[in-house]
């Protein structure tokens, strides 16, 4: 087990240093360097202020040189400044994190909330007309166009009804955690509703396939009652693969919400690495990508751990596929 | 043997049937719209600034856009792109995946581990900032032409070779495992203990019990590229007009929505449908296919 | 699906009373978020809407398009004697302007404004590792500062220029609150500078308001500040939220959680005219005509377009009129030239390109592109008249007028394909390299009175060799605009003056270096309780003077 997580540690750290190498050599190969985007707007500047500027942020020396000193200066924890922000690089991310991580993980608990007894339910009653209604509603959840979801809820509720703020962090001066709640509604409701069809679908199969275990035949017969076979010995064990799902996904999400935040107005990660990827701030750009992969590689290794920590019938050797 | 079984099983999805005639009907329609096209005497980018955002009429059955232009005509254009866009780019990072996986399962070994290091890393990567940043790439500075790199439909090609680049993973995960188990048949092993050839292997036994797994993550990659394709448009960075696709219409109308909110309604709809109808139809194949196989989308 | 209706509900009850009722509030939403504080680091449109609220330059162009002062006393002139031509030491001509900040000027922690701040200033502009952006101003146009008093103070500048009296740009910093930290580490005062990592200090601002509160990337809430010498500001709080995505903003204006939209940075024009036929009686819509000057550049490298009868044919091959009358409702007027017909210099009489189709047509025979092939005209080499059109992509305003001038063209037998890219490529390098290959469709966006010398002369033309300095992605060379330009800065007599910029116009009409298309109107939607607002039209935006706005009675 120590072997096994030592490796893949050591596997994180070499994808996230092949990565920042990658990002800073794609974030070079899109054109226009941050200082001639500078001076565009500046109809008097001349090459010796294009030099100076470029000298100034370090971008007159070779990329191998910039990545060997960002990386030197990475690894003492100075991640530098951004050029857009003006700011130290952490002092920008770590508020934009905050936010990702309430959305997230609201939008993340309420998925769950719904998906686990929709899809326990859809599983008990295959092919029925109940599961065929949770099937379809799914697969509408999954197939509408993010921001054309987001624009009907604001028009919806904001605009139409009037029952919740179109769009925001949260009040104005507003001090209290719970006035931020009307706030999160919408964009919860939209990403939930994006997401609860996998997951129901997730929790549909697995439960199937519990339910048809020998020991789920066994409890019956014991003569259990079927809500208990059903809530606390098969749910437990198709828990496993849902878990795992949910580490999986979570590290996709993380960069992924970039609609759904943009049209809400919620300053997250999405919006920060697209800004400053359009922006051209490789500073941030580098560390916030770096951030969403390590969330990505730790989901993935939790997903690990879970399913070994969950299924004593599964070991670190063998294929594992 | 097993096509009566197959359709059997199939019919009793009756959303999913109903799905594959959708999609059938969708795409007949978008291949006829030059026809379309002449038979109501309109084109496609024919602008007019004195019939925007006209009511349905008998000559525009839908009404015309902000240019006006006929709607049904460009929704029409706009599926053929958008379901070229998802239907090619799902093929070819299937033909990818199913590739890799094929040799990653069938040698396994050291081959394998090199496969599946990579397919984990680029499943680590976050996808959507990826695409930003490369849809963003000089394409001339990477040494392609700039006759290809600036040609009309360079937008659209760019999002078939990206999704391609990134898209393979589930594919070859799936092909990988059912190799694996395949491998473990008798008539496997008793063709590798005949000597025969590994390529003819893998093609004639091998290949056929891997596709339905195949088959499935590529119906549902279809839909989800037609629904990148939207998020790349509402990004600025998608299909590039004057070529219409059902992304950059939805994207277009909804500044417009309160005026004309049908335009946002049919494009918005089209992908709705076409997206469900892709993932029902998928559903359905698996169930079909194979009923064991743990739910994927 | 119990759980989401319960969620609803649950809001819905602690929302509670609507915010919207009070009239000391005003909300203002824009499209974008200031990335950065200081105000002389990098030039942004929403950054200086703000700014202007809680600062304000020594002078400025007022909504009338006057230079005016607003933090010095007086606009220096030669008759009054604050202004004097000299002959510097080094024996080259200069002028010096003298000017006194406002007796009444005061930060807002009580520390007066100072001449000592206006030195502080200078030094950090004229600072090689400052990073300013108008690093020429501090460090070319200004020779020397001389300081009379605590109040008084004389610049000193290179050229004798017709414009002496304009310093628009020298933003005065707080010298007892950033003197030390320039001085600490030149090169890192851009990220160190009291701006970026403590903005709420009231000792950075001097106007009407005070930034009081920041949630980067969402909202800036200002407040009156106590130390402002002018008329009292109506507002108990001035919120700027930032809401990036145009249909967001407008369903957030309908809900009521902003209250007005300006024009500075808020909405394109369609989507506020689709806006006023539904909502019009609601909120109080008007236009304002200015100074960004939408147009195709044109690259002259280009065999097709060096030929000035085919730009010209180009132009009567559009209808400008129509596009205006369909597309914008007529609120936005037609470009006949470079200078805007609202700026004092503008003087009519040069050539115009009306709606043409015939004599285009006449004008690519004679050029030689007479043989029509398939719609597509061709010259006698057999070559295509084919070109191509780029502008920023996903800017749907001009996505929407591409296509409307490529449909036109068609109609004339030119045939010309839509390349788009994303702003950061197109303006970072495309254009500054001049890598476009025949057009593209964008806005330059001045001051008035404002001499295009970085768009017109020759010596503007971006090459590897100056570094790709200069806005003439053009290519545009002509002896005779050169001298023009040259000359306007120092001929200041008012009829000479005045003959030159008649010059520069027919010159530019009748060469035709890229074709003026509109000048764009921006749109301002305002509550109808709200009074004040005076939109400009340039580059200073009306928040200059938000103590005038107030809620009517």
């Amino acid at each position: 087990m120590t072997r096994f997580l030592a490796s893949r540690l050591l596997q994180a750290l070499a994808v996230l240093l092949l990565m920042s190498f990658v990002i800073t050599v794609l974030m070079t190969l899109m054109p226009g360097d941050p200082v001639d985007m500078m001076l565009a707007g500046n109809p008097r500047a001349t090459p010796a202020d294009a030099a100076r500027l470029k000298a100034l942020y370090g971008l007159d020396k070779p990329l191998l040189e910039r990545y060997w000193h960002w990386l030197q200066a990475a690894l003492a924890g100075d991640f530098g400044f951004s050029r857009l922000y003006a700011q130290p690089v952490l002092t920008i991310l770590l508020p934009r994190l905050g936010n990702t991580l309430l959305l997230l993980g609201a939008a993340m608990a309420l998925t769950l909330a719904v998906a686990l007894p929709l899809g326990v339910y859809a599983a008990r009653r295959p092919y029925g007309w109940a599961d065929n209604a949770i099937n379809l509603f799914c697969f509408a959840g999954i197939s509408v166009p993010a921001f054309w979801l987001a624009l009907l809820l604001i028009l919806l509720f904001a605009v139409e009804l009037q029952w919740l703020p179109a769009s925001g962090l949260g009040p104005v001066g507003g001090e209290g955690w719970w006035q931020r709640l009307p706030y999160l509604v919408l964009p919860v409701a939209s990403l939930t509703l994006a997401s609860i069809g996998g997951y129901t679908r997730y929790v549909r199969a697995a439960m199937m396939g519990e339910l048809r275990q020998d020991y789920i035949r066994t409890a019956r017969a014991k003569g259990l009652g079927e809500g208990r076979v059903v809530w606390r010995h098969a749910l437990r064990n198709a828990t496993i693969p849902v878990v795992t799902i949910v580490a999986l996904e979570f590290g996709a999400l993380f960069s992924g919400a970039l609609v759904t935040e943009t049209m809400f107005a919620w300053p997250g990660m999405g919006k920060l690495i697209y800004d400053s990827i359009m922006g051209n701030d490789l500073n941030v750009a580098l560390v916030a990508l770096l951030f969403a992969t390590l969330t990505t590689l730790a989901g993935n290794l939790l997903a690990d751990a879970a399913y070994a920590g969950l299924d004593p019938r599964i070991s670190f050797k063998g294929d594992g596929a | 043997m097993r096509a009566g079984r197959f359709l059997r099983r199939f019919a009793r999805h009756r959303l999913a049937a109903a799905s594959a005639l959708l999609l059938l009907v969708l795409a007949v329609a978008a291949a006829a719209a030059p026809w379309v096209e002449s038979w109501l005497g309109v084109e496609a980018t024919g602008i007019s600034l004195l019939d925007r955002f006209g009511p349905p009429s008998a000559l525009h059955p839908l009404g015309t856009d902000e240019l006006g232009r006929d709607v049904l005509v460009r929704l029409l254009y706009g599926g053929r792109v958008s379901l070229f866009v998802g239907v090619a780019a799902a093929l070819a990072s299937a033909v990818i995946g199913t590739g890799i996986g094929l040799l990653a399962g069938y040698f396994g070994g050291r081959l394998d581990d090199l496969l599946m290091r990579v397919t984990d890393g680029l499943i680590a990567l976050p996808l959507l900032p990826l695409l930003i940043v490369l849809g963003a790439i000089d394409l001339t500075r990477l040494g392609i032409p700039p006759e290809v790199a600036g040609a009309e439909d360079a937008s659209l090609l760019r999002i078939v070779v990206l999704v391609a680049l990134f898209g393979w993973t589930t594919v070859a995960r799936l092909v990988r495992g059912a190799t694996l188990s395949a491998r473990r048949r008798d008539y496997v092993r008793a063709a590798v203990a005949m000597g025969a050839d590994s390529r003819r292997i893998m093609l004639a036994h091998i290949l056929p019990n891997v596709a339905a797994p195949a088959v499935v993550a590529t119906t549902l990659t279809v839909g989800n590229v037609i629904l990148l394709e939207s998020v790349l448009s509402f990004l600025g960075l998608g299909i590039q007009p004057p070529l219409p696709s059902w992304g950059n219409m939805l994207t277009n109308a909804q500044e417009l929505v309160g005026t004309a909110p049908l335009l946002a309604v049919w494009p918005g709809l089209l992908i709705f449908l076409t997206v469900i109808a892709v993932n029902l139809l998928g559903d359905g194949l698996q169930d079909a296919l194979d009923p064991r196989v743990v739910g994927k989308r | 699906m119990r759980t989401g209706i319960a969620a609803l509900a649950l809001a819905a009850a602690l929302m509670g009373t609507p915010a919207f009722a009070a009239k000391d509030e005003l909300v203002i939403g824009m499209t974008q978020f200031p990335s950065n504080w200081h105000p002389s680091m990098e030039a942004m449109m929403a950054k200086s809407y703000v700014l202007s609220m809680a600062r304000r330059p020594f002078t400025a162009y007022d909504p009338d398009w006057r230079l005016t002062c607003l933090l010095c006393t007086e606009l220096p002139a030669l008759d009054k004697g604050t202004a004097e031509y000299e002959t510097r030491p080094d024996g080259k001509q200069g002028i010096k302007v003298t000017y006194t900040i406002n007796s009444k000027a005061t930060w807002g922690d009580g520390t007066p404004v100072t001449t000592q701040d206006v030195l502080f200033t200078w030094t950090v502009g004229k600072h090689p590792q400052s990073g300013y952006a108008n690093f020429d101003l501090f460090a070319r146009d200004i020779v020397a500062i001389d300081v009379k008093d605590e109040r008084t103070f004389t610049i000193h500048r290179d050229k004798p220029v017709c414009s002496y009296a304009e310093i628009n740009d020298f933003e005065i910093l707080p010298a007892h609150l950033e003197r030390p930290v320039f001085e600490a580490d030149p090169a890192t005062y851009r990220n160190r500078s009291k701006y970026e990592t403590d903005t709420t200090n009231p000792g950075l601002w001097f106007g009407p308001y005070r930034i009081a509160q920041v949630e980067p990337g969402s909202h800036v809430v200002l407040e009156p500040n106590p130390t402002w010498w002018g008329a009292k500001p109506a507002f108990k709080r001035v919120v700027v939220k930032a809401i990036e995505n145009t249909a967001a903003l407008e369903a957030n204006l309908l809900a009521g959680q902003v209250d007005m939209v300006p024009g500075e940075t808020g909405l394109p024009l369609d989507q506020v005219l689709a806006f006023e036929k539904r909502h019009g009686s609601r909120y109080n819509v008007f236009y304002k005509p200015g100074l960004f000057f939408e147009h195709v550049e044109l690259n002259l490298d280009n065999p097709a377009l060096a030929d000035v009868r085919v730009r010209r044919a180009l132009l009567h091959a559009i209808d400008r009129e129509a596009v205006s009358k369909q597309l914008y409702d007529g609120r936005q007027p037609v470009a006949h030239n470079e200078i805007s017909p609202l700026d004092r210099v503008h003087a009519p009489g040069y050539p115009t390109y009306p709606f043409d189709p015939a004599l285009a047509g006449r004008l690519l025979d004679e050029a030689g592109w007479s043989e029509r092939r398939a719609g597509v005209r061709h010259n006698a080499k057999g070559e295509r008249l084919a070109l191509e059109i780029m502008t920023t992509a996903g800017n749907r305003s001009r996505e929407v007028l591409q296509q409307v001038l490529q449909a036109q063209w068609r109609q004339a037998g030119i045939e010309v394909r839509i390349v788009n890219e994303p702003a950061r490529v197109l303006f970072g390098d495309t254009l500054e390299k001049r890598r476009f290959k025949s057009m593209a469709l964008f806005a330059w966006i001045s001051a008035p009175e404002n001499i295009p010398r970085t768009i017109l002369h020759s010596s503007m033309i971006p090459t590897e060799a100056n570094n790709w300095a200069g806005q003439n992605y053009t290519g545009y060379r002509n002896p005779e605009m050169d001298r023009v330009l040259e000359d306007l800065e120092h001929v200041c007599a008012p009829e000479a003056n005045r003959a030159l910029w008649a010059k520069l116009q027919t010159l530019y009409a009748q060469d035709l270096p890229n074709l003026p298309l509109f000048f764009r109107a921006d749109p301002f939607i305002l509550p109808t309780w709200l009074d004040g607002v005076v939109p400009t039209g340039h580059l200073d935006s009306s928040t200059l003077w938000i103590e005038t706005w107030k809620a009517k009675e």
